[in-house]
């Protein structure tokens, strides 16, 4: 059994009958010790989904789902207060911005302790000495001197290191990582991650890690979800993702790495935005940006279907050529 | 901007274009109406603002009495509906027989007066010295701003109170007194935004063009900086009405018999036991005066507030 | 934190000798001769006259005259009341306590009931109870507070009978002052009922104090707590399974409140601006009421040491309520 299990997750905000629906229908699940990432541009809704996980989309938002269980328990259907104590023990999660994160008011002990006595209990001097161990576990150089520093005082990467001791101090199963280094310097950027997957590995924890940088999950994740416009359009294990993208939106997003764009006088881009509430083709979400796109397209929504083993939204997936399958005769490209 | 994949060179507004076609921008007035009129607060002080300035306008014409006559053979009289009232005085008469509904009419006048005057004198001085501060800085800016914390210093009602001192009690001096007491806060709103205007590249243009200090300041700088001091204005409208009542009841701004509101209020202390209506109504339009300008200003505020905007 | 301090009283020492300028200034623009008030007739005789005029330093340069003055205000002579006779340092003393406990019951009412309900005003944000609350607050605020007065006296002393109408304490009672606080002073007096007398005095114009100060507060913790609610750490705090109270008591509430109180300090202002008028109504014997009887009686002296003391204790109370912000706010108290 999977530890975490997402079936079907929709997310909808605004009046009842006109909703829009950030996350539609998105499933995955997440292994122990297993790296899932979900990659997608501004507005894909990969941050709304991870919220809704942790239980922190409020009154306006609506979450549904065929399932959404953490080691067997259904998180939907259970009491808020039941649901609080696996939240922030068993799931914990970063979040994008190590600066804006931290409670500029209270002391970085106070704010990984205050995470320890709900969830662990024992008294005070064993949650400060289990503070200490996290700060030297997340690479905090002096970390005695640090505990009783305000947040203005420590750096980007130095906060971002908190954050992650804040996360991890009740040992969680499972880790949510939203853009955890999208705020950094570059130069700190890989530090981090290189300790998210160390503390991942050592603990055997499943991380959820959430990012637009293709380049980062191609390294960190076992497995990738392509998300965009709120939808899944393609899912499978990273390295054959990599081989062969099978959605022309992927095929498009590792077009516009950089290093992939050798011999070419400009980077190559992806034309035009996410959609947003009021600009929802009626078609496939990724038409008007598609550069396959034909007139089915425009008028129906495809489905995710199974293609060589792999979940594609697509009515034309790709081949190991890089070229749409299935096209109507006489079409080509 | 967390999220690039490409240094896309393709405008944003490609894809929303090809669904509906972009509207032209509204006006800025017609933008911050738009804002205001979905406020009901706001909208709803307005309208009342602008009953109260009908009924001062028309004070002479509808009011139904003389404001100051007095009828003998009507004595405290209550209000039409109590009993022992009549409908000849619809809200009733006060302790020498004049009748209170015209006295509250002609009320609205005096406090509408008393509130556009004060704010008038205030806010144009107050943004000359702002502005003289803001654009010359160095010593004019350190007298000037000395001077307006000094007069911060004291809370409004008692340094109105030490001018009235001065100048002797009465409703013009009562009103130049709130004047000068609510200078310092058009004044250190009109510098703040002038400083901060100065280093805009319009700024920079125009002195480049070769206009003249008395142009860059009245031309070019403060129509920029005229949203906050608008707000300002409408809330300087309230506190001089509320002020100035308050001077009224102590004694010392309009002298009985003008039918000011707080004046009345004073006149009818001594029947707080006896006859409640001297003492309603008069509060009363105060009240509502002030909350009606509240409204609006807050609305304003929220309307011309770029940042409540999404 | 030093520097912090030495800057601030950089900014207050200047303002306070602006201030002993004006009110010395006050007496020289009245139109009306001084000496002749202090006589207390229109025309004096010239030998008295000059007599007078030596007496109080009026025949000195404007200069030497005001540079006597500022000795006697910082040795703690304000001169003497042109009425009474009486050092005007001296009544102030002795009234001043009235005020303070008038005001700080004021200040107390306003922050019990107005940070509450600013709170609830931002968790409801919206809703039915958010509408009510802050239109009550915006009437509060509107409030021209000698009206309320006198519509409470009318309903709750006149009408109902429940409450006194004016004064500090029943004729019944008497005792020295010892603190000059009444609430204080009755339960040290031991006399049986003193206390809820001193009590049932201080309601009403409590109340009546407390209104515009209780409108400001509660529209500032609103409008503060939305703004609060609305950053990241709020949302790390709830993402670390805490109760949703303590999300809101402790995270969101310490931060909210450092504009908050920034907001109570300048009500001091507020609260002697409004004592005046309470006091008035309520034959409170503090320092408003003295002031206006100064005024009224053309007591120069009195009205210039009445400014200048609660200019002076406006200007402190600022201070001080700077340097509460330091302690309530660590990214100030570590500015170097």
């Amino acid at each position: 059994m999977a530890l975490l299990e997402v079936k079907n997750l929709t997310v909808e905000f605004g009046s009842e009958d006109k909703p829009f629906r950030a996350v539609d229908s998105v499933s995955y699940s997440v292994d122990r010790g297993e790296v899932l990432g979900i990659v997608g541009e501004s507005g894909s809704g990969k941050s709304v989904s991870s919220l809704a996980v942790m239980g922190l989309i409020d009154f306006p938002g609506r979450v549904t789902a065929d399932a959404l269980t953490f080691d067997g328990q259904d998180l939907l259907r259970m009491p808020s207060k039941r649901r609080r104590q696996i939240t922030g023990k068993d799931i914990a999660m970063i979040f994008q911005d190590p600066m804006s994160a931290l409670n500029p008011c209270f002391t970085v002990e106070a704010q990984i302790m205050e995470a320890l006595k709900v969830h662990e209990g024992g008294n005070k001097k064993q949650r400060r000495e289990r503070t200490l161990d996290l700060l030297d576990q997340v690479g905090i150089p002096d970390p005695k001197s640090r505990m009783t520093a305000y947040p203005h005082q420590l750096s980007g990467g130095m906060s971002q290191r908190i954050v992650i001791a804040m996360a991890i101090a009740c040992n969680p199963r499972l880790l949510i990582a939203d853009e955890p280094t999208t705020a950094l310097d570059v130069t700190i950027q890989a530090q981090i991650i290189d300790l998210l997957l160390k503390l991942q590995e050592d603990s055997d924890m499943g991380l959820l890690l959430i990012t637009h940088d293709l380049a980062l999950v191609s390294e960190a994740a076992n497995r990738i979800q392509v998300m965009y416009a709120g939808q899944l359009f393609e899912s499978g294990p990273a390295d054959s993702i990599f081989a062969a993208p099978r959605h022309p939106y992927t095929q498009a997003l590792l077009e516009a790495l950089p290093e992939r764009s050798e011999g070419h006088d400009r980077l190559r881009t992806i034309p035009g935005v996410v959609p947003g509430q009021y600009d929802r083709p009626a078609g496939c979400l990724l038409a008007p940006r598609c550069r396959y796109a034909n007139e089915s397209c425009v008028n129906a929504r495809p489905e995710v279907s199974d293609f060589n083993g792999r979940d594609v939204r697509c009515f034309y997936p790709l081949n190991d050529q890089g070229q749409p399958t299935g096209l109507p005769t006489g079409e080509t490209v | 901007m967390s999220e690039n994949f490409t240094p896309s060179a393709v405008p944003a507004s490609n894809a929303a274009e090809a669904i509906e076609p972009v509207a032209a921008p509204p006006s800025p007035l017609r933008e911050t109406w738009d804002y205001f009129k979905k406020n009901r607060g706001a909208y709803a002080g307005l309208i009342i603002i602008a009953i109260i300035m009908f009924l001062a306008i028309t004070a002479q014409w509808i009011a139904p009495y003389d404001p100051i006559i007095q009828d003998r053979s009507a004595f405290l009289k209550p209000p039409a509906w109590m009993e022992g009232g009549s409908w000849e005085y619809l809200l009733g008469t006060d302790a020498v027989g004049r009748d209170i509904l015209s006295r509250l009419i002609h009320g609205a006048q005096l406090s509408v007066s008393i509130g556009l005057a004060v704010v008038a004198i205030s806010m144009a001085s107050g943004i000359f010295l702002g502005m003289l501060a803001g654009y010359f800085r160095g010593w004019i800016e350190v007298s000037i701003m000395r001077m307006m914390d000094i007069m911060l210093a004291l809370p409004s009602l008692i340094m109105a109170m030490a001018i009235v001192a001065i100048l002797g009690p009465g409703l013009e001096n009562a009103m130049l007194a709130i004047a000068i007491v609510q200078l310092p806060h058009y004044v250190r709103l009109t510098r703040a935004s002038v400083v901060s205007e100065l280093n805009k590249e319009y700024v920079i243009a125009s002195q480049v063009a070769g206009a003249g200090h008395i142009r860059q300041m009245f031309v070019n700088i403060l129509p920029n900086c005229m949203a906050p001091l608008i707000v300002q204005g409408t809330l300087g409208i309230s506190s001089a009405i509320l002020d100035a009542a308050a001077l009224g009841f102590l004694g010392l701004g309009a002298q009985p018999p003008l039918p000011e509101w707080g004046t009345m209020l004073a006149e009818a202390r001594e029947f707080v036991g006896s006859a409640w209506w001297v003492i309603t109504f008069p509060g009363l339009c105060i009240l509502v005066t002030v909350l009606a300008f509240n409204l609006m200003g807050d609305g304003l505020r929220d309307a011309l507030d770029p940042k409540m905007k999404r | 934190m030093l520097s912090f301090l030495l800057r601030r009283l950089g900014d207050v020492i200047p303002t306070f000798f602006g201030v002993t300028i004006l009110v010395f200034l006050m007496v020289h623009l009245i139109p009306s001769d001084p000496i002749e008030m202090l006589a207390g007739e229109r025309s004096v005789e010239p030998e008295r006259y000059a007599e007078l005029q030596k007496q109080y330093g009026f025949d000195k340069p404007l200069v030497v005259q005001y540079l006597n003055y500022l000795g006697g205000v910082l040795q703690g002579d304000l001169g003497k009341s042109y009425v009474t006779k009486r050092p005007v340092i001296e009544e102030f003393a002795v009234l001043f306590p009235a005020t303070v406990e008038l005001s700080l019951m004021g200040i107390l009412f306003a922050i019990s009931i107005g940070l509450p309900l600013g709170v609830i005003a931002a968790m409801k944000r919206g809703k039915w109870l958010d509408h009510l609350t802050m239109s009550l607050s915006l009437t509060g605020y509107s409030m021209p507070i000698f009206w309320w007065a006198l519509l409470l006296i009318m309903f709750f002393s006149t009408t109902l009978g429940w409450t006194p109408v004016s004064g500090r304490l029943s004729v019944m009672y008497f005792f020295e002052p010892v603190t000059g606080f009444m609430l204080i002073d009755s339960l040290l007096s031991g006399q049986e009922g003193a206390f809820s007398s001193a009590l049932s005095h201080l309601i009403l114009p409590t109340i009546v104090l407390g209104t515009i100060p209780m409108a400001v507060i509660a529209r500032m913790t609103r409008s503060s707590m939305l703004e609060v609610l609305g950053e990241e750490y709020i949302r790390v705090a709830r993402a670390k399974g805490l109760a949703p109270m303590r999300v809101i008591m402790v995270h969101a509430l310490r931060n909210a409140l450092i504009p908050v109180i920034t907001v109570i300090g300048l009500q001091v202002g507020v609260l002697f601006a409004g004592a005046i008028l309470t006091e008035t109504i309520f034959a409170w014997p503090g320092i408003g009421k003295w002031i206006v009887e100064a005024l009224n009686r053309r007591d120069y002296p009195t009205i210039q040491g009445g400014i200048l003391m609660i200019a002076f204790v406006v200007m402190a109370v600022n201070l001080f309520v700077d340097l509460m912000y330091g302690v309530i706010n660590p990214r100030i108290r570590h500015k170097r």
